[in-house]
């Protein structure tokens, strides 16, 4: 008892902040299930239910087999399962593995990986939040022939209805007579009439129909951050829900957000137009449901708001909203909170792909001269060096974790804070494996039974005899990003400013 | 029901998949169905009205068969409406009285058979009871998830409604009211129609809600994996569609007259079937 309270404890510090996500709605993650390394990426349907697509990618080409089945993550329904579905392993690559998966439900889903191989199945959950992301129009072609369909039908049905009133009850062989003709047209009409008015109302129906999958979508659901500064220069937020899950089932005021080291909200900060400055803050949960926080000395301009969150049910959530700030002569920061800045995000700027650090170090992103493209699952692997040069070894965990990326699309459009282990909530992470079986140990003893099974899916927190660090993410649309990539260094967190052109 | 093909599969890429019965697509497809009951009964109609003698009762037995299977497809259009736990609600007599009446008697008194409604709701009772009690004897896994039930074996649907009560009902009222005018035939056939139904539903209801029903035989303790039964609600509560009693008599009261009207249209629609001869 006393083991696994400890291996909770521990697994409560390794964990990072949650993942929320604006626009970005594809899931990655990076872990171990049981002795098996991999990388996940979940590419979410457009409307649910929808078919996801799953690719995995093992470090072992030993793995045999590969199946998954989707749970809700919490509460009721999250231990009975479905028949597996079984990924696919490439042709061309023994490492890689591909599934398709039916996302029936919205709200807080785990897609449970089981993967067999020399060491035994080991299983891992990699939590899905899943909304639709927004609802189609018809094509002018398909609209076209189905608006034919239903000409040639009603034609049909009232050329019958007319035909069966004029001769239907005439034996055969019997010309219908001219008051024959005059019922069948009174007919004709009528039908014509009722054929109408149920057109009419199926199309009203279906208008509803669209408008209710619509209120279904994150767009329709994402809260709104609503800030208010105060005169002692102090920041209140207060997240305003919309949609039907904020009706029905969270209410900001009084719903148990869960915590992530001890910060309930993650807030960035970020000055429009050029994203200049960007701010990560930790507003305490204050009387009332609001959150607040005494802000930093920072310039004046327009700061576009995400505000992470995760509900008691573990599913995050981004709040977002925009305030216009004053000079601010503020406290210091303290704690986590932290700070960057950097030249203005223009499109006319190159990618960067080194940034300074403030004792003379430098923060490298490793990548190569190809370009990046959108919908293309990567590690962005980052390098951090001494003012000397070398690998850095002074690198501490930053909340628990080797360090913190934040992408943000120029239009504001897109955020993703995302960790090592990827973009999945370490909340709702944790909710997830903590119904995993015991694993099999490893034939080299690394893990075994119970051990584990309470870290599987999580990496190691912090590696100190390394000085990279990678993150799983991958671009949702072409566009413009800056990257904020943050680290902690000997007690004081530094921040790497990137920018990447996205085609 | 072609048609409904690539309007139902837009719609699943629009809207997500329609996991419902009565969706805008689904019901183009049960358009498709309703027209080819219509049309067998149209194309049996008149051959049945130009024969006679033991061709004649052998045609009318088919018409009577067919009656059958179309109230069972209008039965099962609503019976996402119709569930055990919705019926001490006027809503689902609404529902009822909107599907079953006009096909019940309008294919019986078209079949001009002295028990054609008692038949007719006879081989619908018998068609649903078929599947509920053969569908469990074979076994089935759900294939999609987040699975609510644990599921061994194909559920079928709900115990079939009362039909059969009502429709008694109708046919002995039939021989006294044969004569009568019009609207008095559909006036008194729909009183009798909704009363006979929510006399015997009603109380059958209360027996399917308690446990001596969760058994093979009654088929209340099945449900589908995806069904949040226990968890979201309770399947063995009636749940109130209405929240005062003024609403449930409204609502109780529209669906007389949703009887009435529908039996008075079936009335017409009977009287064009007897009248095909080709």
């Amino acid at each position: 008892m006393r083991i696994s309270s400890l291996l909770i404890v521990l697994l409560l510090l390794g964990a990072a902040p949650a993942h929320a996500h604006v626009g970005s709605p594809d899931v990655f993650y990076e872990g171990d299930a049981g002795p098996y390394h991999l990388v996940v990426t979940v590419r979410m349907p457009k409307v649910i239910p929808g078919l996801a697509q799953v690719e995995i990618r093992s470090q072992s080409s030993e793995v045999r087999e590969i199946q998954m089945t989707i749970r809700r993550l919490s509460g009721f329904g999250y231990s009975l399962h479905a028949i597996p579905d079984l990924a696919q392993r490439s042709t061309e690559d023994p490492h890689f593995w591909v599934a398709s998966l039916w996302v029936m439900e919205t709200y807080d889903l785990v897609v449970r990986i089981e993967v067999d191989g020399p060491w035994g199945k080991a299983e891992v959950g990699v939590p899905l939040p899943a909304f639709a992301q927004s609802t189609l129009r018809m094509q002018r072609s398909l609209g076209v022939l189905l608006f034919c369909c239903m000409l040639f039908l009603t034609i049909g049905v009232v050329s019958i209805v007319a035909a069966s009133i004029r001769e239907g009850g005439l034996p055969p062989g019997v010309a219908p007579t001219r008051n024959d003709f005059r019922r069948a047209r009174i007919a004709t009409f009528a039908a014509s009439v009722l054929l109408l008015v149920v057109i009419g109302l199926g199309n009203a129906w279906w208008g509803v129909a669209a408008n209710d999958s619509q209120s279904q979508t994150w767009a329709s659901n994402s809260p709104r951050a609503l800030p208010t500064l105060q005169p002692d220069g102090r920041l209140l937020l207060r997240v305003q829900g919309q949609g039907d899950f904020w009706a029905k089932y969270i209410k900001p005021e009084t719903e148990n957000f869960l915590p992530d080291h001890g910060h309930v909200m993650h807030l960035f900060l970020l000055r429009l137009p050029y994203m200049d400055r960007m701010y990560h803050l930790h507003p305490r949960r204050i009387e009332g449901g609001s959150f607040a926080e005494n802000l930093p000395t920072l310039p004046a301009g327009k700061y576009q708001i995400f505000a992470d969150i995760v509900d008691s049910d573990g599913m995050p959530w981004t709040a977002t909203g925009q305030i216009e700030l004053p000079n601010i002569s503020g406290a210091p920061l303290s704690e986590d909170d932290s700070q960057a800045s950097g030249s203005p995000l223009t499109s006319t700027k190159d990618d960067a792909t080194v940034a300074q650090l403030r004792d003379g170090g430098r923060l490298i992103w490793e990548r190569d001269s190809s370009p990046l493209r959108a919908n293309v699952p990567m590690s962005f692997r980052f390098r951090i060096e001494d003012r000397n040069g070398k690998a850095a070894k002074d690198l501490e965990p930053y909340m628990g974790m080797a360090g913190h990326a934040a992408f943000v699309r120029s239009d504001s459009s897109v955020f993703a804070h995302v960790h090592p282990a990827g973009s999945v909530s370490m909340a709702a992470l944790q909710l997830a494996q903590a119904s995993l079986p015991p694993v099999p140990a490893r034939v080299n003893g690394l893990l075994s039974g119970k051990q584990a099974s309470a870290h599987a899916g999580m990496r190691m927190p912090m590696d100190a005899s390394s000085a990279e660090i990678s993150f799983p993410y991958g671009f949702p649309k072409a566009g413009l990003y800056r990257i904020f990539v943050q680290v902690k260094r000997s007690g004081c967190v530094e921040t790497g400013v990137f920018d990447a052109h996205v085609q | 029901m072609v048609a409904s093909a690539p309007f139902d599969n837009w719609w699943h890429n629009a809207y997500g998949l329609d996991v419902t019965i009565l969706s805008p697509p689904h019901v183009v497809l049960m358009s498709g169905s309703v027209a080819i009951d219509i049309a067998t009964l149209i194309l049996i109609g008149g051959v049945m009205n130009r024969s006679q003698g033991r061709l004649r009762a052998k045609l009318r037995r088919l018409f009577l068969y067919v009656g059958g299977i179309f109230v069972m497809h209008a039965c099962f259009f609503v019976s996402e409406h119709t569930g055990k736990e919705m019926l001490h609600s006027a809503t689902a007599y609404l529902i009822v009285s909107l599907a079953a009446p006009v096909v019940l008697v309008g294919v019986a008194r078209a079949s001009e058979h002295p028990w054609g409604h008692t038949a007719i709701a006879t081989i619908y009772t018998a068609g649903v009871l078929a599947q509920l009690w053969i569908l469990p004897l074979f076994p089935a896994q759900p294939k999609l998830g987040p699975v609510y039930q644990n599921v061994t074996h194909f559920i079928p649907m709900a115990f079939p409604l009362l039909l059969v009560v009502p429709a008694l009902g109708l046919d002995l009222l039939w021989r006294a009211a044969s004569a009568w005018r019009a609207w008095w035939q559909a006036t008194s056939a729909g009183i009798v129609f909704l009363v006979c139904f929510v006399f015997v539903q009603w109380r059958f209801a209360s027996f399917l809600i308690s446990p001596p029903s969760r058994n093979r035989i009654f088929g209340t303790h099945y449900f589908a994996y995806s069904d949040t039964a226990g968890f979201m609600y309770d399947p063995y509560q009636f749940q109130a569609l209405e929240s005062t009693r003024a609403q449930f008599w409204i609502v109780m009261t529209v669906a007389l007259v949703i009887a009435i009207l529908s039996i008075r249209l079936a009335s017409i629609w009977s009287d064009s079937l007897k009248q095909i001869q080709r």
